[in-house]
C-alpha cells in the first residue's frame, strides 16, 4: 500500500561504490548527501544531521579501509558505527522493584504504553501496577483501567480526585504489594508552563527510578525542543517510541536521545498491550536509513 | 554582466540561485515541510527565477524569498471555503465525519466544533464511530454531557458505520442541524481498518470528511494524508496542537497532497481553543515575518 521508496537512492549511490577500493572525495560527498536525505526524511533534527554527516565524511576520507573491503562497505560501516554510537543500547531495565514515570505530549501514547510496559514486566515474572494520574482528559481513568484489565495487571486511579500529585502518592501506597509501579501522566507540551510545573510536582512525589519520554514516531523537528523541556523539568532517562506500525521513521527519537543524553527503552507497534518490544539499535537504524539489515552488512567488514 | 549593469538589470543564472535555494530547502525542512513537497516548491521557484531580469539593486535573496512566499501561498491557499457558510448553505442534517491517525485530537476537535456550532446557533449530535479504543465511549460521553449534546454510541466492538447511520436518523427525526461523526484512530498501514473507513465513507456518504492531523507531525504527514484521502476523500483538514509548534510545515505538506484547505487550527485543550485557519498568517509564520 504505502510504497517505501526511502533509502532506495541511498542504496543506488552505495551500489556505485561496490566495486571500488579507493574512495574519492566526490564519492564520499555523494554518499553523505544521500545519507543526509534519508535522515532528514526520517525527521532527525536538521543540525544533528549536519553534525553526523560531517563526522561521517571526515572519517570516510581519513580512515584507511581495512584490507579487502570495498569503498561501499567502508562507508556503510562508518555510517552504522556513528549511528549506533549516538543511539546506544536499549535503556537498562533491571528486573527488580522500581517506579517508572511516563511523560510526553498529548496523544503520544503514554496510557497505552503504561499498560504495555506493565504487560511486559508481568511476562518477566514481576508484579506490576499502573497508576493513572491524568485528571484532565475525559475518560482517562476508564481508558487506563480497561487497558490495565486487558494486560491483567493491578490498577489504581481515582476519578473523584482532581489533584494528580495526591493520586500518585495514594496510588503508590495502595499498590505497595506490586513490584513495578508505572505512573501514567496527562499529556502536556513544552510551552505549557503550568503543566510542566505539575509534572515536576508529580516527579517529586513519586521519586521514580526511571523517567521515560513517550514520543510518537511521527513527531517532526519539534522533538528537540520538547525533549529539552521535559529533560530540564524532570530529567529523562529513556525514550519510548510509539506507532512504529505506521510509516514514520522515528527520527525524532534520535534527536531526543541526543538532547537528553539518554537511550531508547521500548518500541510500540500497535494498540494492544502485546504490541511492545525492547529497543534494539540495528533494526531501528536500518529503518531510519530505509535500508535492510545493516548490522549484517557491517559484520562482513 | 556589463550590459545588464548598464541597463540596471541582472540576469539570474542557476549558480546565483544555488545557495539561496539550498538555504531555503533547509529552512523548509526545519519547518517540517515534507522533503518531496519542499523540492517541488523549490523547483517552481527556480523555474520562475532562472533567466529572469531583475533590477540589480534587488538582492537575489529578497527575490527568492518573494518567490517562495508566492509558491507557499499557492500550495496552501487551495479552494479555501468558509466552514460557517458551508454549514448554512447545506441541506440539514449536515453530516461530517472526522478521520485521522491515532491520538491526533479527533474526539477533542469534535467536542470543540459542537461548541463552535452551538455558539453560531446550530444544533448538533455526536456519534461515536470509535467502537474500538479503550475508554473511547467514556471520553466522548463526558464531552457530550459537558456540552449538553446528545451522543449516539454502541457497545465496544460494534460497527462504526451503523453508529453514524443511527445518528443521521436521529438528526433527521429530531431536526438536528449537524452530525459530528467520530472514528477510531488508525494508522494508514492497517489495511483492515482503512477498508473499514472506506466502507463507512461509501455507506454514510458524508457531506464533509475532515482529516485531523497535528501540527507537530513531521515528514510522515504526507503519507498519511495521501492514504486517508484515497480511502475516504478529504474535503478539508484541521490541524491540532498548533499551540505546541510554531512551525506548521505539516499544513503545507497536507494541503499539497490533498489539494484541500486547512479549515481550523486546534490551539489547546479547552473547547474554545479552535481558530479559523488563515493561509497568509501561516506563510508569514513560516517566513519568520510574523
Ligand atoms: N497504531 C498504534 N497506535 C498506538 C500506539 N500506541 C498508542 N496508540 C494509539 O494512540 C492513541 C493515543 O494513545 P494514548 O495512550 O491515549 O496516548 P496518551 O499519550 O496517553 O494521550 P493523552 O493522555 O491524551 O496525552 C490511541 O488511539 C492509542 O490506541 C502504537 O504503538 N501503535
Ligand atoms: N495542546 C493541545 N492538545 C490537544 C489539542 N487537541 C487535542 N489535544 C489533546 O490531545 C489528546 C488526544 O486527543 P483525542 O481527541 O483523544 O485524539 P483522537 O484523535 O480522538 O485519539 P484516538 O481516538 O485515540 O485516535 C488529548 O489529551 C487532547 O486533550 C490541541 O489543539 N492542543
Ligand atoms: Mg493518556
Ligand atoms: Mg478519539
Amino acid at each position: 500500500m504505502v510504497l517505501d521508496d526511502l533509502g532506495s537512492s541511498l542504496r543506488g549511490t552505495l551500489d556505485k561504490l561496490r566495486g571500488k577500493s579507493r574512495i574519492s572525495e566526490e564519492d564520499v560527498d555523494e554518499v553523505v548527501k544521500e545519507i543526509q536525505r534519508s535522515l532528514l526524511q526520517a525527521d532527525v533534527d536538521t543540525s544533528l544531521v549536519m553534525e553526523l554527516s560531517d563526522d561521517i565524511s571526515s572519517r570516510a576520507l581519513d580512515e584507511e579501509p581495512p584490507g579487502g573491503t570495498t569503498a561501499r562497505d567502508h562507508v556503510l560501516r562508518i555510517v552504522y558505527e556513528e549511528l549506533v554510537d549516538l543511539v546506544g543500547e536499549s535503556t537498562e531495565l533491571p528486573l527488580e522493584e522500581q517506579t517508572i514515570l511516563l511523560a510526553g505530549l498529548q496523544g503520544s501514547g503514554k496510557t497505552t504504553t503504561a499498560a504495555k510496559m506493565a504487560w511486559w514486566f508481568s511476562k518477566k515474572g514481576l508484579r506490576p501496577a499502573v497508576i493513572q494520574t491524568d485528571t484532565f482528559r475525559p475518560g482517562a481513568y476508564d481508558q487506563a483501567k480497561q487497558m490495565a484489565d486487558s494486560a491483567e495487571v493491578s490498577f489504581y486511579g481515582d476519578p473523584d480526585e482532581s489533584d494528580p500529585v495526591a493520586i500518585a502518592r495514594d496510588g503508590l501506597e495502595a499498590t505497595s504489594d506490586a513490584e513495578v509501579h508505572i505512573v501514567d501522566t496527562a499529556g502536556r507540551h513544552a510551552l505549557e508552563d503550568d503543566l510542566i510545573d505539575e509534572i515536576e510536582d508529580i516527579e517529586d512525589a513519586v521519586d521514580p527510578d526511571r523517567r521515560l519520554l513517550v514520543l510518537d514516531a511521527a513527531i517532526g523537528q519539534g522533538a528537540k525542543e520538547q525533549a529539552q523541556r521535559f529533560d530540564d523539568a524532570i530529567g529523562i532517562d529513556g525514550v519510548v517510541i510509539t506507532k512504529l506500525d505506521g510509516t514514520a521513521k522515528g527520527g525524532g527519537a534520535l534527536t531526543a536521545v541526543n538532547e537528553t543524553e539518554s537511550t531508547i527503552a521500548f518500541l510500540g507497534s500497535g494498540e494492544t498491550v502485546k504490541d511492545i518490544e525492547r529497543f534494539e539499535p540495528s533494526g531501528f537504524i536500518s529503518r531510519l536509513l530505509g535500508m535492510g539489515d545493516l548490522k549484517q552488512l557491517t559484520e562482513r567488514v | 554582466k556589463a550590459k545588464s549593469l548598464a541597463t540596471g538589470k541582472v540576469i539570474l543564472d542557476e549558480d546565483d540561485l544555488e545557495e539561496p535555494l539550498w538555504d531555503l530547502e533547509m529552512a523548509l525542512l526545519e519547518s517540517d515541510v515534507e522533503m518531496s513537497v519542499a523540492e517541488e516548491i523549490l523547483d517552481t521557484i527556480e523555474a520562475d527565477l532562472t533567466g529572469e531580469r531583475r533590477g540589480f539593486t534587488e538582492q537575489t535573496e529578497n527575490i527568492v524569498t518573494a518567490a517562495l512566499r508566492d509558491a507557499l501561498l499557492e500550495v496552501i491557499d487551495v479552494g479555501q471555503f468558509d466552514f460557517d457558510e458551508h454549514v448554512a448553505a447545506s441541506e440539514k442534517p449536515v453530516v461530517i465525519v472526522f478521520t485521522g491517525v491515532n491520538g491526533v485530537g479527533k474526539t477533542t476537535t469534535i467536542a470543540k466544533l459542537a461548541k463552535y456550532l452551538d455558539d453560531r446557533g446550530y444544533s448538533s449530535v455526536l456519534a461515536n464511530g470509535d467502537t474500538y479504543r479503550a475508554g473511547a465511549n467514556e471520553q466522548i460521553q463526558e464531552h457530550a454531557e459537558r456540552l449538553d449534546k446528545k451522543l449516539i454510541s454502541h457497545e465496544r466492538g460494534g460497527d462504526p458505520t451503523a453508529v453514524i447511520y443511527d445518528a443521521v436518523e436521529y438528526a433527521e427525526a429530531n431536526d438536528v442541524d449537524v452530525v459530528l461523526g467520530d472514528t477510531a484512530g488508525r494508522l494508514h498501514t492497517s489495511n483492515d481498518l482503512m477498508a473499514q473507513l472506506e466502507k463507512l465513507d461509501r455507506i454514510v456518504d458524508p457531506d464533509l470528511t475532515i482529516f485531523v492531523d497535528e501540527a507537530v507531525a513531521g515528514q510522515d504527514a504526507v503519507n498519511r494524508a495521501k492514504e486517508f484521502d484515497s480511502a475516504a476523500s478529504i474535503d478539508g483538514t484541521i490541524l491540532t496542537m498548533a499551540d505546541a509548534d510554531a512551525q506548521g510545515g505539516a499544513a503545507i505538506s497536507i494541503s499539497y497532497v490533498t489539494g484541500k484547505p486547512i479549515l481550523f487550527l486546534g490551539t489547546g485543550q479547552t473547547y474554545d481553543d479552535l481558530e479559523k485557519f488563515d493561509p497568509e498568517t501561516l506563510v508569514d509564520d513560516l517566513l519568520g515575518e510574523a
